[in-house]
């Protein structure tokens, strides 16, 4: 009879699990791996791990290619009516998508839970609060954020006299240290060239400079025909054709650390998602600093936050949002911060111990989370990636010696301010 | 006499020889950096001769950091799968472009080829819309249909079947065969390199392709090739792992590289017939 009480539970299982299927809500995760692939994996893994910890809501993961790729099919799903109930996007995109009108204010969660914006960023580094809210309301949770970061070689600064401790501090040392460690077949210095990435690293070498690249509180404007971004342009102009310590061209970010893992460039200015990639790879010595400044130190922050696409059901709504609650832990940023190599956006992830321990091991992940409190937001404007490649297309004819920085900065502005303008006509131009 | 078009012959030969090599580097390249030990950097990873001992390790971890079994088996469902239904659709369309008569035929003809005008990305969202009013989001046979119907491939069948005499289907129905008959008996076995050609590219095409996939399948068991391949090859902020990468790469196109190697005399048969007739 044993076998009958078995097959009858069985049934009953059977029976019974539909029912338990149809009361769980299905939501999508999509998520871009701007890093290494290995992270879609443990992206996977993790959402493995949420969905056996509870029966409520079932959450399917979904690779979709890079920041770029990742935004598209958002936005393609979310007018076919398959909107994402969590997305990973590029934090800068947050406030682009928002006047384009394709995700939602997680406000409504705050009050929901008696909290308030406030207190619920308390615990995020401040340069991270910007992103995340457009007009007075939190619109996306920080999940992985980096910094640029100077890169050296000690092995080559000892070779050439330099002390191997005393990465340079200012641009003015860096040029010199530059000099010195140039030679035939190895360049002193190299900044990435690549689209997105040069944008990124020319609003770092203007805040350095002191400027401000872009009005943080108006998506309106950006400040590119400015002294201190002139100045940054043409620091790196001159690096290339004056200084002669950089290599002409455009190097995008995976050509730029080979060869400083080839010992082809001593010095690199990348981002500190690159951090594990060097430390697994690199077999010489090396060390990393501070962005070098010319006025101040300051430096953007990138990565990624956690969004809300529009159109979801109710309950789609408060399962993303236990999802997204869930991702952004102490200790599940902690993890993920230790498996990436991008810092973790909440403060408290620092004070477990495994992530003590994890800093006492490692250095070189001390200078990025003592560099943090220099951050500040990232540019982010309507339009913003074409507001972006403005500058960048600039740059890189800068980088290829076709144009001269003077030039360069008032063409980028003029073709910013005409892809802005029909923001600023609704906004800030739009009278009474 | 003689020695010159010897010389002539040698200058040739070696003129070709160069334009293969130039033309197969990439290639070669991939090759060689696939089965390189150290996969990261370092001054020899441009090196186009194998000076290191061969490891696969590249390939164990590219097979590792995805589910290629599932990937090749979705890949292969939807490249064939778009090439069968195709090749019906592109030779009954081809066929009424061609040989049937009715009103506004010639109209609706270059209606139809301007949809080689459009650039693809402006469809995705009309095309995903219907994709899931329909309830195909997230499958393969969403991924499959809007290639159904091929504008290049009945412009190439309606061309090949004009260049065929109409002696032959004449001849075909004194003898008492309907229009089908004709097609299926005549035309079509004439046409067989156009439909070698067309195979050809379409594989190719939706093999190769990324952004509709990626738009819309959703589930990492539902995945293609590309999308797989493009999980470690798209990263910006890390460093490049070109031994990984080489080693994704070749992957996914080993499976083509071997049938046309297999099928290479068909082919070539088929373009060599073709060019005799024409």
């Amino acid at each position: 009879m044993r076998w009958f009480h078995s097959l009858a539970a069985a049934a009953a299982v059977a029976t019974l699990a539909p029912a338990i299927a149809a009361a769980q809500t299905k939501i999508d995760f999509f998520f871009p791996v701007p890093v290494d692939g290995k992270l879609a994996k443990e992206l996977q893994r993790l959402t493995k791990v949420y969905n056996d910890s509870q029966k409520d809501v079932a959450v399917t993961p979904v690779y979709a290619g890079n920041y770029d790729d990742a935004k598209l099919k958002a936005q393609a799903a979310a007018a076919a009516g398959k909107p994402p109930a969590v997305a990973l996007m590029s934090a800068n995109y947050i406030l682009d998508l928002k006047i384009a009108g394709d995700i939602i204010s997680l406000e409504p969660m705050l009050k929901a839970e008696g909290t308030t914006r406030e207190k619920f960023l308390s615990d995020f580094w401040p340069a991270l609060h910007a992103n995340a809210t457009v007009d007075g309301e939190l619109y996306g949770i920080p999940y992985q954020n980096s910094t640029p970061l100077l890169y050296y070689n000690k092995d080559q600064f000892k070779e050439v006299g330099l002390d191997p401790e005393k990465p340079p501090q200012t641009w003015a040392e860096l040029v010199a240290d530059a000099k010195k460690l140039t030679k035939d077949g190895r360049w002193g210095f190299q900044l990435a060239g690549g689209y997105d990435y040069i944008g990124w690293l020319m609003q770092t070498l203007v805040m350095t400079n002191g400027g401000r690249f872009f009005n943080e509180e108006y998506g309106g404007e950006v400040y590119y025909d400015t002294a201190s971004t002139l100045g940054a342009a043409q620091f790196v102009e001159d690096l290339v054709f004056k200084h002669k310590v950089m290599q002409q061209g455009v190097l995008d970010g995976g050509a730029v650390s080979t060869n400083f893992l080839a010992g082809k460039v001593s010095m690199m200015l990348l981002s500190t998602g690159s951090l594990s990639f060097i430390r697994e790879n690199m077999k010489s010595a090396y060390g990393v600093g501070f962005v070098p400044k010319n006025v101040r130190n300051a430096v953007p922050i990138g990565g990624g936050s956690l969004v809300m696409f529009k159109g979801l059901s109710e309950e789609q709504k408060q399962a993303g949002w236990k999802f997204m609650k869930w991702l952004t832990t102490a200790e599940t940023l902690g993890g993920w911060s230790r498996f990436t190599g991008y810092f973790a956006p909440r403060k408290s992830s620092y004070d477990l111990p495994e992530m003590k321990d994890f800093i006492a091991k490692n250095p070189d992940a001390k200078v990025a989370l003592d560099q943090l409190p220099y951050a500040k937001p990232w540019t982010a404007t309507y339009q913003t990636v074409a507001v972006r490649k403005a500058l960048d297309d600039e740059m890189q004819a800068v980088l290829n010696g076709k144009k001269k920085a003077p030039q360069a900065v008032k063409d980028a502005q003029k073709a910013a301010d005409a892809l802005l303008k029909p923001y600023d006509d609704q906004t800030a131009l739009k009278l009474p | 006499m003689r020695r010159a078009s010897v010389r002539g012959g040698l200058v040739v030969t070696g003129l070709m020889v160069v334009t293969v090599f130039l033309w197969s580097t990439p290639f070669l390249w991939t090759l060689v950096a696939s089965f390189r030990p150290d996969n990261s950097g370092g001054i020899h990873m441009a090196s186009l001769l194998p000076d290191y001992t061969p490891t696969l390790a590249n390939f164990i971890e590219a097979l590792e950091s995805g589910d290629f079994a599932v990937y090749y088996l979705n890949t292969a469902i939807v490249a064939f799968g778009i090439l069968a239904v195709q090749i019906v659709t592109i030779s009954l369309a081809g066929y009424a472009f061609a040989r049937l008569e009715f009103p506004g035929r010639d109209v609706i003809f270059y209606v139809f080829l301007l949809q080689l005008m459009l650039v693809p990305p402006i469809l995705i969202v009309p095309n995903l819309r219907m994709i899931v009013d329909l309830g195909l989001y997230n499958t393969l046979l969403g991924v499959m249909l809007p290639y159904f119907a091929s504008a290049f491939g009945t412009f190439l069948m309606r061309q090949t079947f004009r260049q065929i005499p109409r002696d032959f289907e004449e001849a075909a129905t004194i003898d008492g065969a309907r229009w089908w008959q004709v097609l299926w008996h005549v035309l079509l076995p004439m046409a067989k390199p156009g439909l070698v050609a067309f195979s050809l590219v379409s594989l190719m095409a939706h093999w190769n392709e990324f952004l509709w996939p990626l738009m819309v399948l959703n589930e990492p068991s539902k995945q293609t090739l590309t999308v797989g391949l493009a999980s470690f090859a798209l990263g910006t902020e890390g460093g490049k792992e070109w031994g990984l990468l080489a080693a994704g790469t070749l992957l996914v196109m080993l499976p083509l590289l071997a049938l046309f190697a297999v099928f290479q005399r068909q082919f070539i048969n088929s373009f060599m017939f073709s060019g005799l007739k024409g």
